[in-house]
């Protein structure tokens, strides 16, 4: 009798480990199936209305490469629980600065070098202040939302106009897909190396996961977050650095639905926003390829019609909604208490 | 609920499947038009998609020229900055539009290089390039031209509107700037006109200064207008707003005390009624706007709030559209040189009910003054510039409806 309770009970416990696993696959298979879904909706939307092709995959390049490269720093930071409301502020502030920088000296290599400085050391101030003051870190990005918005204001007066403008043609000389491959591309392997090779990454999905465990572990929870803020300064002054070729005028509106968008394609991409365990670097790369697809389908098919943003906001609205709920719904009740 | 392997394939599929049947359905029948083939796609891109003015345009080239012209408009959503215009430019050009008309005006420059790069065509409406701009692209073929105020023009209008409350006796006035923070060249323009209007007195001065380019450059180095620098023994200039922040409760506290400081009119550079409207009701104070011939500036003139309009008339981007569509189907009219086009249209100016009521009456999106017989002398034939210039060129109420 008692063999056969016990066979009984281990048959169950396998069968819901089984389960489990398969849930997880699904569950992380979810965003590249979707990914897959909208390029076919894409190309068949797009063949079907004669669209551009080619210059309509060039343009979901365009679209998707500055967010993708942010969102990918930005992961450094999801991945330990953490959350940065000011990375559209320290995108425009970085590429300001940078533009400044080479209206002073025609030089693409001080543009670069002063994005990515300014877009770091703001980054760290984030960071710093919450390890100095012990706060939360989303509360010191919201103070930097505010401080950054001033200083664009500030840096664009400098000026004496409303806009900072650097040579155009310099900027359509650099703005080629070239340049966004080869920026993405290596910044994509470093990120991929430092979060998967690495130890950073699997410190940073523990902090996330249960971070009493990982500080009774030992970790200093600060160091590391000190790095992902790092990284992710490199990435918001990698996106600076284009979104100044891309967009040779820059206004204090420019960039302000970077951190939205870069939410919006992390949670597409599969990612967790509470982080742990199940953060993977690649999400910003799908999340943000989904969200330019997604962009680009609507936009063909609703174009003629007057209600067409509003009819496509609703969309990806409940494509969010559908993308959380096939994420999460898999792990609900086997979360970690925090 | 526990997710299947079926489910969540099941729901991704249908999500896709969704967006391909969307597409493959017919969709709205937009054009009639007259003659066969399809319809000539045009693009629109605008930086105010809900101001009366903007309406009023886009149901004429949407309800009027749509039906009368083998064409569709594609209307861009309202542009923020210069990235927001290159993101509809791009989505324009991947979906054939074969021209781009162009309320916005963030990055021109970017915008017309977009164009020719991908060898569409592209025009400016009810506006004008700055002088290096055009020099820049006047001879690109792609570049169709610009038909809208110069800024010599919006300099006159403001400084006609000031005039007019002078001559009506009232010495006290509050300014609203509009875009002059964000160096909107005609709001500018229109302000300094106004200035220079009042400077005429001679012991009115603004920032020391009488003469119009002198009031300019200090406008455009101050990025503002300063209360404190307007010096007059006879004329006040009590307060000055700028900007359209409506939900700072800064901005609303200063706009309260414009109010509240009883100038004997509001000059605005544009969408006074909008802006203070509500908050002069029940006083005394009067608003001068340069704006358009909209419902809702009727219903302010009618109520004793509005009491001088230099409007755009709803059908004023009609030359432009002509122009544009002549170029598609390969007449374009070009300048002396083979130059892009740069002319000037005005305002039609009403100070009173009767005036307004009849300008507004003679111009509507169903019954345009450039209506279909306007403007068919000018598309696709052999019309020389100096003939459509010309044409332009009688822009006033009494040329175009008598």
């Amino acid at each position: 009798m008692h063999d056969l309770t016990t066979t009984t009970r281990e048959r169950d416990k396998k069968s819901a480990a089984t389960s489990a696993r398969r849930r997880d696959r699904l569950a992380s298979l979810a965003p590249l199936a979707g990914l897959l879904v909208l390029a076919i909706a894409f190309v068949l939307v797009g063949s079907l209305r004669g669209v551009n092709m080619a210059y309509s995959v060039q343009t979901l390049v365009n679209q998707s490469v500055i967010i993708v490269i942010i969102a990918t720093g930005a992961i450094f930071i999801f991945a330990m629980g953490s959350f940065d409301i000011s990375l559209g502020a320290s995108t425009l502030v970085a590429a300001m600065t940078g533009a400044l920088a080479y209206n002073a000296t025609s030089s693409i290599w001080v543009l670069l070098i002063v994005c990515v400085i300014t877009a770091v050391v703001t980054s760290l101030i984030s960071a710093t202040l919450a390890a100095v003051f012990n706060l939360p870190v989303f509360v010191t990005t919201v103070a930097m939302l505010s401080v950054l918005g001033a200083v664009a204001v500030a840096l664009v007066q400098t000026t004496g106009g409303a806009q900072i403008r650097i040579d155009s043609s310099f900027a359509r000389e650099y703005d080629t897909l070239e340049m966004k491959f080869l920026v993405a591309g290596v910044f994509i392997l470093l990120c991929f190396f430092l979060f998967n090779v690495t130890r950073l990454g699997r410190v940073e999905k523990l902090i996330g996961g249960n971070p009493v465990t990982a500080k009774l572990t030992g970790l200093s929870m600060k160091k590391t977050a000190i790095a992902a803020f790092a990284i992710a300064g490199l990435g918001v002054g990698l996106g600076a650095f284009l979104t100044v070729l891309r967009t040779p005028t820059l206004t204090t509106t420019t960039a302000t639905d970077i951190g939205m968008n870069v939410l919006v394609a992390m949670v597409f991409g599969g990612m967790p926003i509470s982080g742990g365990a199940r953060t993977r670097i690649y999400a910003a790369l799908i999340g943000g390829l989904s969200m330019a697809l997604l962009n680009q389908t609507m936009t063909t098919l609703l174009s003629e019609s007057s209600a067409g943003n509003g009819i496509a906001q609703i969309v990806r609205a409940i494509l969010f909604l559908v993308v959380v709920w096939i994420a999460v719904a898999g792990h609900r009740g086997r979360l970690l208490p925090r | 609920m526990k997710i299947s392997k079926k489910v969540a394939l099941g729901v991704s599929a249908a999500v896709g499947l969704s967006l391909a049947l969307a597409g493959c359905s017919s969709s709205t029948p937009s054009a009639s038009g007259d003659g066969g083939g399809d319809p000539v796609k045009m693009c629109v891109l605008v930086s105010d998609a809900t101001s009366s003015e903007a309406l009023g345009f886009k149901a004429y080239y949407t309800d009027y020229i749509q039906s009368n012209f083998n064409v569709t408009f594609t209307y861009s959503d309202e542009l923020a900055d210069a990235n927001a215009e290159k993101t509809a430019m791009e989505g324009f050009i991947a979906n054939n539009c074969k021209a781009v008309i162009s309320f916005a005006s963030a990055d021109r420059g970017q915008q017309i290089q977009m164009a020719e790069d991908a060898g569409i065509f592209y025009s400016v409406a009810t506006g004008t390039l700055p002088e290096d701009q055009y020099e820049e692209f006047k001879d690109s073929p792609s570049y169709i031209g610009a038909i809208g105020p110069s800024l010599d023009i919006e300099r006159q209008a403001g400084y006609d509107m000031a005039k007019y409350f002078v001559e009506e006796g009232d010495t006290t006035f509050a300014i609203f700037g509009g875009g002059i923070p964000y160096y909107i060249d005609m709001h500018i323009h229109r302000v300094a006109g106004m200035l220079t209007a009042l400077a005429e007195e001679p012991s009115t001065t603004y920032g020391g200064q009488k003469e119009f380019g002198a009031i300019l450059g200090k406008i455009m180095q101050d990025g503002t207008i300063k209360v404190a620098d307007f010096s007059s023994d006879v004329y006040e200039l009590s307060g000055y707003v700028e900007a359209w922040n409506f939900g700072d409760s800064a901005w609303q506290a200063n706009l309260a005390g414009v109010v509240a400081s009883q100038p004997d009119a509001i000059l605005a550079a544009g969408t006074g009624f909008a802006v203070f409207g509500a908050a002069i009701a029940g006083t005394d104070i009067k608003i001068g706007d340069i704006d358009a011939y909209t419902e809702e500036n009727k219903k302010a003139m009618e109520a004793g709030s509005l009491a001088y309009l230099a409007g755009k008339f709803t059908s004023i981007n009609g030359p432009i559209f002509a122009a544009t569509l002549s170029a598609v189907e390969g007449s374009p009219i070009r300048a002396e040189g083979d130059t892009a086009l740069a002319l000037e249209q005005g305002y039609w100016v009403a100070t009173s009910v009767d005036q307004f009521t009849e300008y507004l009456a003679a111009d509507t999106a169903e019954n345009p003054v450039y209506d279909k017989e306007s403007l068919e002398p000018f598309i696709g034939t052999d019309a020389s510039y100096d003939e459509f210039a010309q044409f332009v060129s009688q822009y006033t109420f009494e040329d175009l409806v008598g």
